[in-house]
């Protein structure tokens, strides 16, 4: 049900108006990606994007479309700032986050533009809060330049195997080992940690390979802690790309079905740790 | 060595696996000719396991060489920890590995663990050992007097009333009854500890042999992985063992493995932690099991009286003999002088598992008001003053016993 607590009047001061009849299907998908406080919201026409950034070699992306939402108006071509992501959260969460059937957080965000904090109405079984989040300059999220032209290596994975795997993967190593080959051994995660090294492959056959498409053998490696986080996003997809660029970049992309069943992305990309030359 | 292993034969390795993490931070990996021994011992080489794989419990088992086998085949001492987690979720293992492969080729510093899975997915582990003497505990389980047998579940039964945390037992057997009593170190607060005993009779072993009377104590922690292995794979559980001091061994066996724990037993009760297994005979130890060596048929003609026990050595009894248990705390007060203690309880009450014999001191209360309410002489001295308190006795009687004085 929309907030009513505001004259339709008042809507031309915000650039930004987003209402979700659940906030969880905002919330759920941000969680995919707090490993940091602060994050980049971007808005466009085609919906919101939120980035997060770590020590410039790891960036997290979370798209939830226009379509999603059952208000989206946007004022201007792009609407950016940046916001400390856990007071968000803390604020989309107020409720106490507990799942009675039937029960949700109805969500209205407002943005009236530079300079002003972001405005959240929160309902739920006729209460209601509203949250004032102080915003901040956006810096300019990094541009890894990874384009499909320059990927080299591409699988798709259900979740549930790669789920399994790096829930089992050996912590105690500093780095996680991708290779991609179109021969064996095709899509291979290795560990080295102290007991030893570990090594999970993908046989291309595999049913839990929904796609694969290897043109030269890989190897890349890239530092564990920055991987770490994207297990949060692992969780809650159903789906996951592996691709990597000509420069040994990542990139992880996560097919997210939230509580309505609709789709939104979640994407990882990661530099690779040092050049590994391939015997 | 390559041996390869399938379906549930997976999940007993991890079991064992499982079993022996619980007595050592090690484990040693002894392929054989005779087949594959996994080993564990504590740090205090008080407490050894032993898991054999016959080949027959592989799919396949073959030994590199005809050198290797006979030089001996490498043997391997990895960390626990880098193993268990492998075999950590067994019911993830069932639902997902068809087929394991383990082997350790000269020359090479690893034992590669391969897991093929459902799906297509291969997980390799390759973890690193030393190469080590082989670790064997010597112990001649057919020269010991006293032998048990009895399902897994009647010993985990027994083992489920101690607590988690309790880490000494008693086991004492007699030629009429088998029991088990928790076992504490500190004499000095018996008051504050709950005792906890239970005993069996003899019928409910599948096997029973008392060669000796005899006392042993022991640490259950080391023996709760091994019950569980039998438990989980409905096997008998063996027990041989002798005279406190010696070590006692628990084995499980079936067609394709035998699994063993030997454990260093007690020398005496005033010996502090388990020690190594010494020569030193313990005290001559006096418990239901003694007692219970009388005739049963005097203590259901007679009331039940108390009987005066004077010191440890010796056991008097009196004319209507009956059958006599205390906590080994009340052993550490007789020593003391002239001390006597007396406590008596009907076998049927001995029987009965979980009875806790209650502590001197609380008993004797109790049981010095009743006799005073009851204007019993003597309970009193010559001189009209009360006699020390009688430790707990119980009659169905109406004439209490005289009280012994302290």
């Amino acid at each position: 049900m929309p907030l009513s607590t505001q004259s339709q009047g008042d809507d031309d001061q915000y650039v930004l108006v987003a209402s979700l009849d659940n906030a969880r299907n905002l919330s759920n998908i941000l969680k995919a990606i707090t490993f940091k406080d602060h994050a980049i919201f971007t808005a466009t026409t085609n919906g919101l994007k939120v980035t997060v950034e770590d020590s410039k070699c790891l960036q997290a992306n979370a798209f939830i479309q226009a379509e999603i939402f059952q208000e989206f108006t946007i004022r201007e071509d792009l609407v950016a700032f940046q916001i400390n992501l856990t007071v968000l959260l803390d604020c989309l969460n107020i409720f106490g986050g507990t799942t009675t059937p039937g029960v949700s957080t109805a969500l209205r965000m407002c943005y009236r533009g530079y300079g002003y904090p972001l405005t959240l109405f929160l309902e739920e079984g006729g209460v209601v809060t509203v949250c004032k989040i102080n915003t901040q300059e956006p810096e300019e999220p990094i541009d890894f330049e990874f384009c499909s032209t320059n990927v080299t290596n591409k699988v798709i994975l259900q979740s549930e195997s790669l789920k399994e795997a790096f829930s089992e993967l050996d912590m105690t190593s500093e780095v996680l080992q991708i290779t991609m080959s179109p021969s064996q051994p095709y899509f291979r995660l290795s560990t080295f940690g102290n007991a030893g090294n570990a090594h999970y492959d993908y046989s291309k056959d595999s049913d839990m390979m929904e796609l694969f498409k290897c043109t030269e053998t890989q190897t890349n490696r890239y530092k564990m802690s920055l991987l770490k986080p994207s297990t949060k996003a692992l969780a809650l997809s159903c789906k996951v790309s592996v691709r990597t660029d000509n420069r040994g970049f990542l990139s992880l992309q996560y097919l997210v079905r939230n509580d309505d069943g609709q789709i939104c992305f979640v994407e990882y990309y990661c530099c690779p740790d040092e050049e590994v030359e391939e015997n | 060595m390559n041996c390869v292993l399938e379906g549930n034969s997976i999940k007993a390795f991890g079991k064992a696996i499982h079993a022996l993490s619980r007595v050592g931070d090690e484990l040693w990996l002894d392929p054989m000719v005779k087949g594959l021994a996994l080993r564990s011992v504590n740090s205090a080489h008080s407490a050894y396991a032993c898991f054999l794989f016959s080949p027959l419990f592989f799919q396949q088992y073959s030994l590199d060489s005809v050198r290797e086998q006979d030089s001996g085949p490498i043997k391997c001492k990895l960390v626990m920890k880098s193993v268990l987690p492998l075999f950590r979720c067994s019911t993830s293992i069932e639902r997902s590995v068809k087929q394991c492969q383990i082997s350790v080729s000269t020359g090479s510093d690893r034992v590669v663990v391969q897991f093929f899975c459902r799906h297509g997915i291969t997980k390799t582990y390759n973890v690193r050992f030393l190469e080590s003497e082989a670790l064997q505990a010597v112990f001649a389980s057919h020269l010991c007097p006293n032998v048990l047998k009895a399902p897994a579940r009647l010993l985990g039964n027994m083992v489920m009333h101690f607590h988690a945390s309790q880490e000494e037992v008693t086991l004492s057997m007699s030629a009429l009854r088998v029991s088990l009593r928790n076992y504490n170190e500190g004499r000095n607060d018996h008051m504050k500890m709950m005792h906890t005993e239970m005993s069996l009779h003899p019928d409910e072993f599948d096997y029973f042999q008392a060669g000796v009377d005899s006392d042993i104590t022991f640490c259950l922690k080391e023996l709760r992985g091994l019950l569980c292995f039998a438990e989980s794979h409905c096997l008998p559980v063996s027990v041989h063992f002798g005279a406190p001091g010696k070590p006692v061994c628990f084995s499980v066996e079936d067609m394709v493995l035998e699994a063993t724990v030997v454990l260093a037993t007690l020398a005496d009760f005033e010996s502090r932690g388990p020690s190594q297994p010494t020569e030193t005979p313990a005290p001559t130890t006096h418990s239901c099991a003694d007692a219970a060596a009388l005739p049963v048929g005097i203590h259901e003609t007679q009331s039940n009286n108390l009987q005066v026990l004077p010191d440890v050595t010796e056991l008097v009894e009196s004319s209507q003999g009956s059958p006599i248990t205390y906590p080994p705390v009340l052993m550490q007060l007789q020593c003391q002088g002239d001390n006597l203690a007396e406590l008596c309880v009907p076998a049927e009450a001995c029987a009965c598992a979980g009875m806790t014999p209650p502590s001197s001191m609380i008993c004797s209360l109790l049981f010095k008001a009743l006799s005073s309410e009851l204007g019993d002489d003597d309970d009193y001295d010559d001189g009209g003053a009360p006699r020390l308190p009688v430790l707990a006795y119980f009659s169905d009687e109406e004439d209490y016993p005289r009280s012994p004085s302290l």
